[in-house]
Protein backbone atom coordinates (compact mmCIF):
# COMPACT_ATOMS: atom_id res chain seq x y z
CA UNK A 1 0.00 0.00 0.00
CA UNK A 2 1.71 3.18 -1.10
CA UNK A 3 1.32 6.49 0.69
CA UNK A 4 0.30 8.29 -2.47
CA UNK A 5 -2.54 5.88 -3.11
CA UNK A 6 -3.66 6.23 0.49
CA UNK A 7 -3.66 10.02 0.48
CA UNK A 8 -5.83 10.16 -2.64
CA UNK A 9 -8.36 7.80 -1.25
CA UNK A 10 -8.45 8.47 2.48
CA UNK A 11 -12.08 7.53 2.84
CA UNK A 12 -11.64 4.09 1.37
CA UNK A 13 -11.03 0.88 3.28
CA UNK A 14 -7.78 -0.80 2.24
CA UNK A 15 -8.11 -4.53 1.68
CA UNK A 16 -5.87 -7.47 0.98
CA UNK A 17 -6.81 -10.87 -0.36
CA UNK A 18 -6.27 -13.41 2.41
CA UNK A 19 -7.25 -16.56 0.65
CA UNK A 20 -9.38 -18.27 -1.94
CA UNK A 21 -11.66 -20.99 -0.66
CA UNK A 22 -13.12 -23.63 -2.91
CA UNK A 23 -16.86 -24.17 -2.61
CA UNK A 24 -17.05 -27.55 -4.27
CA UNK A 25 -20.81 -27.83 -3.85
CA UNK A 26 -21.49 -24.98 -6.24
CA UNK A 27 -18.23 -24.94 -8.21
CA UNK A 28 -17.61 -21.38 -7.11
CA UNK A 29 -14.78 -19.77 -5.22
CA UNK A 30 -14.95 -17.60 -2.13
CA UNK A 31 -12.52 -14.71 -1.98
CA UNK A 32 -11.71 -13.71 1.60
CA UNK A 33 -10.69 -10.06 1.86
CA UNK A 34 -9.12 -8.66 5.02
CA UNK A 35 -8.86 -5.03 6.11
CA UNK A 36 -5.19 -4.18 6.11
CA UNK A 37 -5.64 -1.71 9.01
CA UNK A 38 -7.71 -4.16 11.05
CA UNK A 39 -8.36 -7.87 10.93
CA UNK A 40 -12.00 -7.77 9.88
CA UNK A 41 -12.82 -9.77 6.82
CA UNK A 42 -15.45 -10.04 4.19
CA UNK A 43 -16.13 -12.51 1.47
CA UNK A 44 -17.12 -12.40 -2.16
CA UNK A 45 -18.36 -15.35 -4.19
CA UNK A 46 -16.87 -15.55 -7.67
CA UNK A 47 -16.89 -18.04 -10.53
CA UNK A 48 -14.40 -20.90 -10.60
CA UNK A 49 -12.21 -19.62 -13.46
CA UNK A 50 -11.96 -16.12 -11.94
CA UNK A 51 -11.33 -17.52 -8.46
CA UNK A 52 -8.62 -19.82 -9.77
CA UNK A 53 -7.06 -16.87 -11.56
CA UNK A 54 -6.96 -14.95 -8.26
CA UNK A 55 -5.43 -17.94 -6.52
CA UNK A 56 -2.69 -18.24 -9.15
CA UNK A 57 -1.86 -14.57 -8.61
CA UNK A 58 -1.78 -15.04 -4.80
CA UNK A 59 0.57 -17.99 -5.22
CA UNK A 60 2.67 -16.01 -7.71
CA UNK A 61 2.27 -19.01 -9.95
CA UNK A 62 3.41 -18.47 -13.52
CA UNK A 63 1.34 -20.57 -15.87
CA UNK A 64 3.11 -21.94 -18.96
CA UNK A 65 0.82 -19.83 -21.12
CA UNK A 66 -0.64 -16.39 -20.43
CA UNK A 67 -4.13 -16.76 -18.95
CA UNK A 68 -6.82 -14.12 -19.51
CA UNK A 69 -5.76 -11.76 -16.71
CA UNK A 70 -2.09 -12.20 -17.60
CA UNK A 71 -3.04 -10.99 -21.07
CA UNK A 72 -4.67 -7.85 -19.63
CA UNK A 73 -1.52 -7.25 -17.58
CA UNK A 74 0.56 -7.78 -20.72
CA UNK A 75 -1.49 -5.19 -22.64
CA UNK A 76 -0.85 -2.74 -19.82
CA UNK A 77 2.90 -3.40 -19.89
CA UNK A 78 3.08 -2.96 -23.67
CA UNK A 79 1.21 0.35 -23.63
CA UNK A 80 2.48 1.77 -20.34
CA UNK A 81 -0.96 1.63 -18.72
CA UNK A 82 -0.68 1.18 -14.96
CA UNK A 83 -3.40 -0.05 -12.65
CA UNK A 84 -3.57 2.59 -9.91
CA UNK A 85 -6.16 0.98 -7.70
CA UNK A 86 -9.23 -1.18 -7.62
CA UNK A 87 -12.29 -0.10 -5.64
CA UNK A 88 -15.31 -2.17 -4.67
CA UNK A 89 -17.87 0.53 -5.25
CA UNK A 90 -21.29 -0.94 -4.73
CA UNK A 91 -23.29 -3.93 -3.58
CA UNK A 92 -26.82 -4.70 -4.71
CA UNK A 93 -28.64 -7.91 -3.83
CA UNK A 94 -25.34 -9.47 -2.71
CA UNK A 95 -23.73 -8.63 -6.04
CA UNK A 96 -20.60 -6.53 -5.75
CA UNK A 97 -19.47 -3.98 -8.30
CA UNK A 98 -15.95 -2.71 -8.84
CA UNK A 99 -14.12 0.06 -10.64
CA UNK A 100 -10.57 -0.22 -11.93
CA UNK A 101 -8.58 3.03 -12.02
CA UNK A 102 -5.94 3.18 -14.72
CA UNK A 103 -3.31 5.73 -15.57
CA UNK A 104 -1.21 6.40 -18.61
CA UNK A 105 1.06 9.43 -18.95
CA UNK A 106 -0.91 11.28 -16.32
CA UNK A 107 -4.29 10.51 -17.86
CA UNK A 108 -6.54 8.62 -15.47
CA UNK A 109 -9.41 6.47 -16.71
CA UNK A 110 -11.78 4.23 -14.81
CA UNK A 111 -13.58 1.15 -16.05
CA UNK A 112 -16.38 -0.93 -14.59
CA UNK A 113 -15.54 -4.50 -13.74
CA UNK A 114 -16.67 -7.45 -11.76
CA UNK A 115 -14.71 -7.62 -8.49
CA UNK A 116 -13.18 -10.93 -9.63
CA UNK A 117 -11.59 -9.44 -12.76
CA UNK A 118 -10.59 -6.29 -10.86
CA UNK A 119 -8.91 -8.25 -8.05
CA UNK A 120 -7.23 -10.68 -10.48
CA UNK A 121 -5.67 -7.71 -12.26
CA UNK A 122 -4.81 -5.82 -9.05
CA UNK A 123 -2.84 -8.77 -7.65
CA UNK A 124 -0.88 -9.14 -10.88
CA UNK A 125 -0.05 -5.45 -11.08
CA UNK A 126 0.50 -4.94 -7.33
CA UNK A 127 -2.27 -2.34 -7.26
CA UNK A 128 -4.05 -1.60 -3.97
CA UNK A 129 -7.58 -2.89 -3.43
CA UNK A 130 -10.18 -0.83 -1.56
CA UNK A 131 -13.83 -0.89 -0.63
CA UNK A 132 -15.95 2.21 -0.13
CA UNK A 133 -17.20 2.87 3.42
CA UNK A 134 -20.71 2.10 2.18
CA UNK A 135 -19.75 -1.30 0.72
CA UNK A 136 -17.81 -2.12 3.87
CA UNK A 137 -20.83 -1.38 6.08
CA UNK A 138 -23.07 -3.53 3.93
CA UNK A 139 -20.62 -6.36 3.44
CA UNK A 140 -21.56 -9.98 3.90
CA UNK A 141 -19.63 -12.71 5.57
CA UNK A 142 -18.95 -11.18 8.96
CA UNK A 143 -20.10 -14.35 10.68
CA UNK A 144 -18.63 -16.91 8.36
CA UNK A 145 -15.34 -17.35 10.13
CA UNK A 146 -16.20 -20.62 11.78
CA UNK A 147 -17.57 -22.02 8.58
CA UNK A 148 -14.54 -20.91 6.62
CA UNK A 149 -12.20 -22.35 9.22
CA UNK A 150 -13.83 -25.69 8.69
CA UNK A 151 -13.38 -25.45 4.93
CA UNK A 152 -9.85 -24.19 5.29
CA UNK A 153 -8.36 -27.18 6.99
CA UNK A 154 -9.81 -29.44 4.35
CA UNK A 155 -9.33 -27.50 1.16
CA UNK A 156 -6.79 -24.81 1.50
CA UNK A 157 -3.87 -26.06 3.50
CA UNK A 158 -3.18 -28.73 0.94
CA UNK A 159 -2.91 -26.10 -1.75
CA UNK A 160 -0.30 -23.95 -0.14
CA UNK A 161 2.77 -23.72 -2.29
CA UNK B 1 1.42 -16.38 -45.62
CA UNK B 2 -1.68 -16.15 -43.54
CA UNK B 3 -5.26 -17.15 -44.29
CA UNK B 4 -8.32 -15.45 -42.88
CA UNK B 5 -10.49 -17.76 -40.82
CA UNK B 6 -14.05 -17.55 -39.55
CA UNK B 7 -15.38 -19.06 -36.37
CA UNK B 8 -17.77 -21.68 -37.72
CA UNK B 9 -18.95 -22.98 -34.42
CA UNK B 10 -18.35 -24.57 -31.08
CA UNK B 11 -18.65 -28.26 -30.45
CA UNK B 12 -18.54 -30.27 -27.25
CA UNK B 13 -15.90 -32.99 -27.14
CA UNK B 14 -17.19 -35.63 -24.73
CA UNK B 15 -13.89 -37.59 -24.81
CA UNK B 16 -11.88 -34.72 -23.41
CA UNK B 17 -14.71 -32.95 -21.61
CA UNK B 18 -13.71 -29.82 -23.51
CA UNK B 19 -14.98 -27.69 -26.33
CA UNK B 20 -13.70 -27.34 -29.88
CA UNK B 21 -13.69 -23.97 -31.61
CA UNK B 22 -13.93 -24.72 -35.32
CA UNK B 23 -12.21 -22.21 -37.58
CA UNK B 24 -12.62 -22.45 -41.36
CA UNK B 25 -11.28 -20.40 -44.23
CA UNK B 26 -13.63 -18.65 -46.67
CA UNK B 27 -13.52 -21.46 -49.24
CA UNK B 28 -14.14 -23.93 -46.46
CA UNK B 29 -11.13 -25.81 -47.76
CA UNK B 30 -9.21 -25.67 -44.52
CA UNK B 31 -10.25 -26.29 -40.97
CA UNK B 32 -8.60 -25.67 -37.63
CA UNK B 33 -10.12 -27.31 -34.57
CA UNK B 34 -8.92 -25.66 -31.37
CA UNK B 35 -9.65 -27.31 -28.06
CA UNK B 36 -10.57 -24.89 -25.27
CA UNK B 37 -11.92 -25.10 -21.72
CA UNK B 38 -15.49 -24.51 -20.65
CA UNK B 39 -15.10 -20.91 -19.52
CA UNK B 40 -13.13 -19.99 -22.66
CA UNK B 41 -15.84 -21.60 -24.82
CA UNK B 42 -18.46 -19.64 -22.94
CA UNK B 43 -16.56 -16.38 -23.54
CA UNK B 44 -16.47 -17.08 -27.28
CA UNK B 45 -20.06 -18.25 -27.43
CA UNK B 46 -21.41 -15.11 -25.69
CA UNK B 47 -19.61 -12.94 -28.24
CA UNK B 48 -20.72 -15.02 -31.24
CA UNK B 49 -24.32 -14.78 -30.16
CA UNK B 50 -24.02 -11.06 -29.39
CA UNK B 51 -25.26 -11.68 -25.89
CA UNK B 52 -24.70 -8.64 -23.72
CA UNK B 53 -24.25 -10.08 -20.23
CA UNK B 54 -25.63 -8.00 -17.35
CA UNK B 55 -22.09 -7.52 -16.09
CA UNK B 56 -18.87 -7.21 -18.05
CA UNK B 57 -17.30 -10.65 -18.36
CA UNK B 58 -13.52 -11.09 -18.42
CA UNK B 59 -13.13 -10.41 -22.16
CA UNK B 60 -15.54 -7.47 -22.00
CA UNK B 61 -13.34 -6.14 -19.23
CA UNK B 62 -10.29 -6.77 -21.43
CA UNK B 63 -11.91 -4.76 -24.22
CA UNK B 64 -12.86 -1.93 -21.82
CA UNK B 65 -9.23 -1.84 -20.70
CA UNK B 66 -8.10 -1.34 -24.33
CA UNK B 67 -10.96 1.05 -25.16
CA UNK B 68 -10.07 3.28 -22.19
CA UNK B 69 -6.92 4.38 -24.03
CA UNK B 70 -8.07 3.83 -27.61
CA UNK B 71 -5.93 0.78 -28.20
CA UNK B 72 -7.40 -1.07 -31.19
CA UNK B 73 -7.25 -4.76 -31.94
CA UNK B 74 -6.24 -4.91 -35.62
CA UNK B 75 -6.17 -8.65 -36.02
CA UNK B 76 -5.53 -11.92 -34.29
CA UNK B 77 -3.23 -14.57 -35.73
CA UNK B 78 -3.10 -18.23 -34.78
CA UNK B 79 0.65 -18.25 -35.13
CA UNK B 80 1.96 -21.65 -34.17
CA UNK B 81 1.07 -25.20 -33.31
CA UNK B 82 3.42 -27.19 -31.15
CA UNK B 83 2.59 -30.58 -29.65
CA UNK B 84 -1.16 -30.04 -30.01
CA UNK B 85 -0.97 -26.60 -28.40
CA UNK B 86 -1.87 -23.58 -30.46
CA UNK B 87 -0.26 -20.20 -29.94
CA UNK B 88 -1.71 -16.87 -30.97
CA UNK B 89 -0.77 -13.23 -31.23
CA UNK B 90 -3.03 -10.24 -30.78
CA UNK B 91 -2.00 -7.39 -33.06
CA UNK B 92 -2.91 -3.97 -31.72
CA UNK B 93 -2.55 -0.37 -32.77
CA UNK B 94 -1.84 2.12 -30.01
CA UNK B 95 -0.73 5.71 -30.54
CA UNK B 96 0.48 5.03 -34.12
CA UNK B 97 2.55 2.04 -33.10
CA UNK B 98 1.78 -1.59 -33.75
CA UNK B 99 2.16 -4.22 -31.06
CA UNK B 100 1.99 -8.01 -31.12
CA UNK B 101 1.10 -9.61 -27.79
CA UNK B 102 1.32 -13.35 -27.06
CA UNK B 103 -1.97 -14.92 -26.12
CA UNK B 104 -3.81 -18.18 -25.94
CA UNK B 105 -6.00 -18.65 -29.04
CA UNK B 106 -9.13 -18.72 -26.87
CA UNK B 107 -8.46 -15.24 -25.42
CA UNK B 108 -7.42 -13.95 -28.83
CA UNK B 109 -10.59 -15.23 -30.52
CA UNK B 110 -12.89 -14.04 -27.71
CA UNK B 111 -11.31 -10.58 -28.00
CA UNK B 112 -11.31 -10.54 -31.83
CA UNK B 113 -15.04 -11.23 -32.04
CA UNK B 114 -15.79 -8.48 -29.51
CA UNK B 115 -13.53 -6.07 -31.39
CA UNK B 116 -14.82 -7.10 -34.84
CA UNK B 117 -11.23 -7.83 -35.80
CA UNK B 118 -10.32 -10.48 -38.39
CA UNK B 119 -8.86 -13.81 -37.32
CA UNK B 120 -6.00 -15.28 -39.35
CA UNK B 121 -4.02 -18.50 -39.22
CA UNK B 122 -0.45 -18.96 -40.35
CA UNK B 123 -0.36 -21.35 -43.29
CA UNK B 124 2.25 -23.39 -41.46
CA UNK B 125 -0.31 -24.00 -38.71
CA UNK B 126 -2.91 -25.09 -41.22
CA UNK B 127 -0.42 -27.44 -42.85
CA UNK B 128 0.49 -28.97 -39.53
CA UNK B 129 -3.09 -29.50 -38.56
CA UNK B 130 -4.57 -31.35 -41.49
CA UNK B 131 -8.29 -31.49 -41.09
CA UNK B 132 -8.06 -35.23 -41.45
CA UNK B 133 -7.51 -35.57 -37.77
CA UNK B 134 -10.82 -34.01 -36.88
CA UNK B 135 -12.71 -35.82 -39.60
CA UNK B 136 -11.25 -39.08 -38.40
CA UNK B 137 -12.28 -38.20 -34.90
CA UNK B 138 -15.80 -37.30 -36.01
CA UNK B 139 -16.16 -40.50 -38.00
CA UNK B 140 -15.22 -42.50 -34.97
CA UNK B 141 -17.93 -40.90 -32.87
CA UNK B 142 -20.97 -43.08 -32.35
CA UNK B 143 -24.34 -42.01 -31.00
CA UNK B 144 -23.56 -44.11 -27.95
CA UNK B 145 -20.61 -41.87 -27.15
CA UNK B 146 -22.92 -38.94 -26.60
CA UNK B 147 -25.27 -41.06 -24.50
CA UNK B 148 -22.47 -41.72 -22.05
CA UNK B 149 -22.68 -38.14 -20.93
CA UNK B 150 -26.02 -38.70 -19.27
CA UNK B 151 -25.11 -41.85 -17.42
Amino acid sequence: MTNTAQSNVQDLIPLSVSRVVEDTNTDTRIIVLTRTDDSDTFTIWVGAPEGDSIRRALDSATPPRPMSHDLVKSFGEHFGITTKRVVLTDVKSSTYYATVFLENKGVERSIDARPSDAIALALRTHAPIYATQDVWKRRSGQHLDAWLAKLDTKDIDTQEV
Amino acid sequence: MITQMQVKGLMFDPYNNAYIVVLRDEDEAEMLPIWVGKSEASAISLALEHVAPPRPMTHDFMKSFLDAYNAKVISVVISDLNEHTYFAKVHLMYEDSEYAVDSRPSDAIALAIRSEAPIFANDSVIRKQSSEELEQWLENLKPDDFGKLDS
